[in-house]
């Protein structure tokens, strides 16, 4: 059976990879970075061993953090990822147990989890030179790996069961957002107390012991503890790590069991009053309408109401950093990242349209009331906040001097908004499917996934970076800067207005094309 | 809305249509013409190019060659004069599910510049009609498989086009709204539209279409009026004779049940 699932897993990806070249390379791009990641970290953990203990000890507090990460971004997108939905056993005679076992070892053949395994095992490595903690380290990959891999199934496939409603999966997908700035609120405690660690006199041991202590830590503090001869730790470590797996094993077990008798459906009746203002407001034209049903959507439509969340909570981070630190660049970029990021959400409008966007080809809307029409609604529900927040970092004294920011946030905005709308005509992306699990992950997005983030990574800085520096170059100049601000206006805008043109025109042409790419959009 | 419509050629004209799917052919030059002012059943087994055929008819699918003519219009070359005078319904394809029946309604008459005078009364017309009212502000999501049907069939309608393609438009339809539809779409036929639509109900299409073709393979096997291809047998019979029952339905299987 275990061997089964593995086999089906493969044959999938496989006949995924030789459908689309895309795919394959996007696979090949992806096994190479995750290669790479290895082949720099690997070494880096695994020289650890020629180290100081005070030094070795930092694997304790690096993978309880990696076990962490792993569990919170499997709700996010990538850990996990979902070609193997239980739901499609649901009609084969199969005990939860066993399918747990075959889904199981399938995770293991997942590049993030190869990529997981083989740091674990440079983690051994690192305790080459205590011979007595050998042992013990390898135990730790192995329930450390388990703990990782069994703690995002377990907690995707309870958090999957509350989204069954649309309700709860609106307030799944608040909460789920928040948490996933886990990470930023870690990063913010650590900047804010430590101040470059210098590594002649940084001892780890404390922030090992600290770590070691935690759920995700239980299984890597064994090492330390048998090396610093805490044999009692250990033990309750070894104790606690197992009971973690267990219990985690176990409530996935029954997370599946659940899932194999009763696939979930989404239900409740959403009831809609007679909206009058969005049409009040903006009429009635095609452009209008697509406008009103984009912003519908962002507190309708579970997928986006957790992305429209991370966007806008984001840049409270930097603000606050900003705030602690004193360091008045982290509001600047904050804002800027935020402009960007609001501009970005469009990049995969089309694929949270999927299939259903037959109905704008069929009616003859035009590609650039489409185009436009989005663009009109993201700076509806983003530019309020966006503005809020400058305000807000501005009047803290935050951002200074303001109207060179202010400059480049508004370029940055529009810059991305524009990238966002002519790209996505051309890559319309993935997005999760219409009523389901909003964090539900996907593989095949890995494809276009790629080539999209390079677009979303460089196209901004690329775009952007004039109006940055013309902005620093005429900082001190009363007039000069206004007349930046202007020019970075009208910039953005002819930017925006060539995405709206260039990416309508491409719709025109391949429209249907465009709906074929779409009808696989939606993992 | 007549309108739109040049010259009296036929409502759908298909010449020569091909589809290569990943180099498989799956439509095979396939002509028809659909008379104006008909009822058109389109029949076949699973996989015949039904589908393929109707998306290429109504600008959705690209064909790989040969062209499709609405009222006149080259749905390849002028897509959106095409458009502008058909409904379409087709299987299989979401709509846009985080819309109330209503908002849908609205949101396709606004993209198709319908004056709201005019789109306002007409949704509620159809909503009413199609015994859609009491969920009109529900979000289509949750919306039943018939359901859907019917505010599909409500979308295709409302800007009262002179050609109507419909992909099984009675799949997962109760019999009550069935009839309701049969009614509306002979009495559209009666005033001068056209319908073409899809089905596998033989009995359905005998009964309720004036001409119909027989697809399997992706070519037409017959095109004809009902009555002249029945010939006093039931199409039914037709069309297992024209596309060849299965060789297993008698022998094969004999552990089933044993």
């Amino acid at each position: 059976m275990t061997l089964l699932v593995v086999r089906l897993r493969f044959t999938m990806w496989r006949t995924a990879m030789s459908r689309s070249s895309l795919h394959l390379t996007s696979s090949i791009v992806g096994g190479l970075v995750a290669l790479g990641v290895v082949a720099l970290l690997g070494p880096g953990i695994a020289v650890l061993s020629t180290r100081p203990l005070r030094l070795t000890a930092l694997t304790v507090p690096l993978f309880a953090t990696f076990t962490l990460m792993w569990v919170v971004l499997s709700l996010v997108a990538t850990g996990v990822d979902n070609v193997l939905d239980p739901a499609r056993f649901t009609v084969l005679p199969l005990r939860a147990r066993e399918l747990a076992r075959g889904l199981l070892a399938a995770a293991y053949t997942g590049i993030p989890a190869v990529m997981f395994v083989l740091l674990s095992l440079a983690q051994v490595a690192a305790w080459g030179a205590h011979p007595a903690a050998l042992p013990a380290a390898l135990v730790a990959a192995v329930l450390g790996t388990l703990t990782a891999v069994l703690g995002s199934r377990a907690v995707t496939s309870a958090l999957a069961r509350v989204m069954g409603s649309r309700g709860g999966r609106l307030v799944g997908a608040v909460a789920v957002s928040l948490v996933t700035l886990l990470p930023l609120v870690l990063n913010l405690v650590l900047t804010t107390g430590a101040v470059g660690p210098d590594l002649r006199t940084f001892d780890a041991g404390p922030s090992a012991r600290v770590a070691s202590w935690t759920p995700v830590g239980w299984a890597w503090g064994m090492p330390y503890d048998v090396a610093t001869g805490r044999w009692a730790a250990a033990g309750v470590h070894l104790v606690l790590a197992v009971l973690l797996v267990g219990l985690l094993w176990e409530v996935w077990v029954r997370q599946l069991a659940r899932t194999l008798t009763s696939p979930m459906t989404a239900g409740g009746g959403q009831r809609i009053g007679r909206a009058r203002l969005l049409p009040a407001v903006l009429g009635t034209g095609p452009t209008a309408t697509i406008a009103a049903r984009r912003i519908r959507a962002w507190y309708r439509d579970s997928r986006l109401v957790s992305i429209a969340l991370r966007t806008a909570v984001l840049p409270v981070f930097f603000v606050v950093q900003s705030a602690l630190t004193g360091a008045g660049a982290f509001a600047g970029t904050g804002v800027v990242t935020l402009a960007v990021f609001a501009g970005l959400t469009l990049m995969n409008d089309l694929a949270f349209d999927g299939p259903a966007w037959w109905v704008h080809v069929s009616t003859g809307v035009r590609g650039w009331e489409d185009r436009l029409g989005r663009a009109l609604a993201s700076t509806i529900v983003f530019g309020p906040v966006l503005v809020l927040t400058f305000v807000v970092s501005a009047s803290l004294g935050l951002l200074h001097p303001v109207v060179p920011w202010a400059s480049v946030s508004l370029a940055a905005f529009l810059a991305s908004l524009g990238l966002a709308v002519g790209v996505g005509a051309v890559l319309p992306g993935t997005a999760p499917r219409t009523g389901g699990n909003p964090f539900a992950a996907s593989s095949g997005g890995a494809a276009q996934g790629c080539l999209t983030a390079v677009v979303s990574f460089v196209g901004p800085l690329v775009l952007v970076l004039p109006v940055g520096v013309a902005a620093v170059l005429t900082a001190g100049s009363p007039v000069g800067r206004w007349v930046v601000l202007v020019v970075a206006g009208a910039y953005g805008a002819v930017l925006l207005a060539a995405g709206v043109v260039l990416g309508g025109r491409r719709l025109d042409r391949r429209a249907p094309e465009m709906l074929g790419q779409l009808a696989s959009a939606q993992i | 809305m007549t309108d739109g419509a040049r010259g009296e050629g036929p409502a759908l004209e298909l010449v020569g249509l091909v589809k290569e799917f990943r180099g498989r052919r799956v439509v095979h030059g396939l002509s028809l013409s659909v008379p104006r002012g008909s009822l058109f059943g389109m029949v076949g087994p699973n996989g015949a190019g039904k589908t393929t055929t109707l998306s290429m008819a109504t600008g959705l699918l690209r064909p790989d060659g040969g062209t499709a003519r609405v009222l006149g219009h080259d749905v390849w070359a002028d897509p959106a004069a095409a458009k502008a005078v058909m409904g379409v319904s087709p299987d299989g394809l979401r709509l846009f599910e985080q819309l109330s029946g209503r908002e849908l309604l609205h949101y396709v008459a606004d993209l198709r510049r319908m004056p709201v005078e005019e789109s306002r009364p007409r949704a509620e017309e159809l909503l009413a009609v199609l015994d859609l009212a009491a969920d009109a502000n529900t979000v289509v999501a949750d919306y039943s498989a018939g359901m859907v049907k019917k505010i599909s069939l409500a979308a295709a309608l409302i800007h009262a086009p002179r050609l109507l393609v419909l992909d099984e438009p009675f799949e997962a339809v109760d019999p009550v709204s069935g009839q309701t539809i049969r009614t509306i779409l002979r009495r559209y036929v009666g005033t001068g539209g056209t319908v073409v639509m899809s089905s596998h109900v033989m009995e359905l299409v005998e009964g309720l279409c004036d001409r119909v073709a027989v697809v399997a393979g992706g070519r037409v096997l017959a095109d004809d009026t009902v009555g002249a291809l029945t010939a006093g047998g039931s199409l039914h019979e037709r069309f297992l004779e024209l596309v060849g029952a299965s060789e297993v339905s008698g022998d094969g299987l004999t552990w089933l049940g044993g």
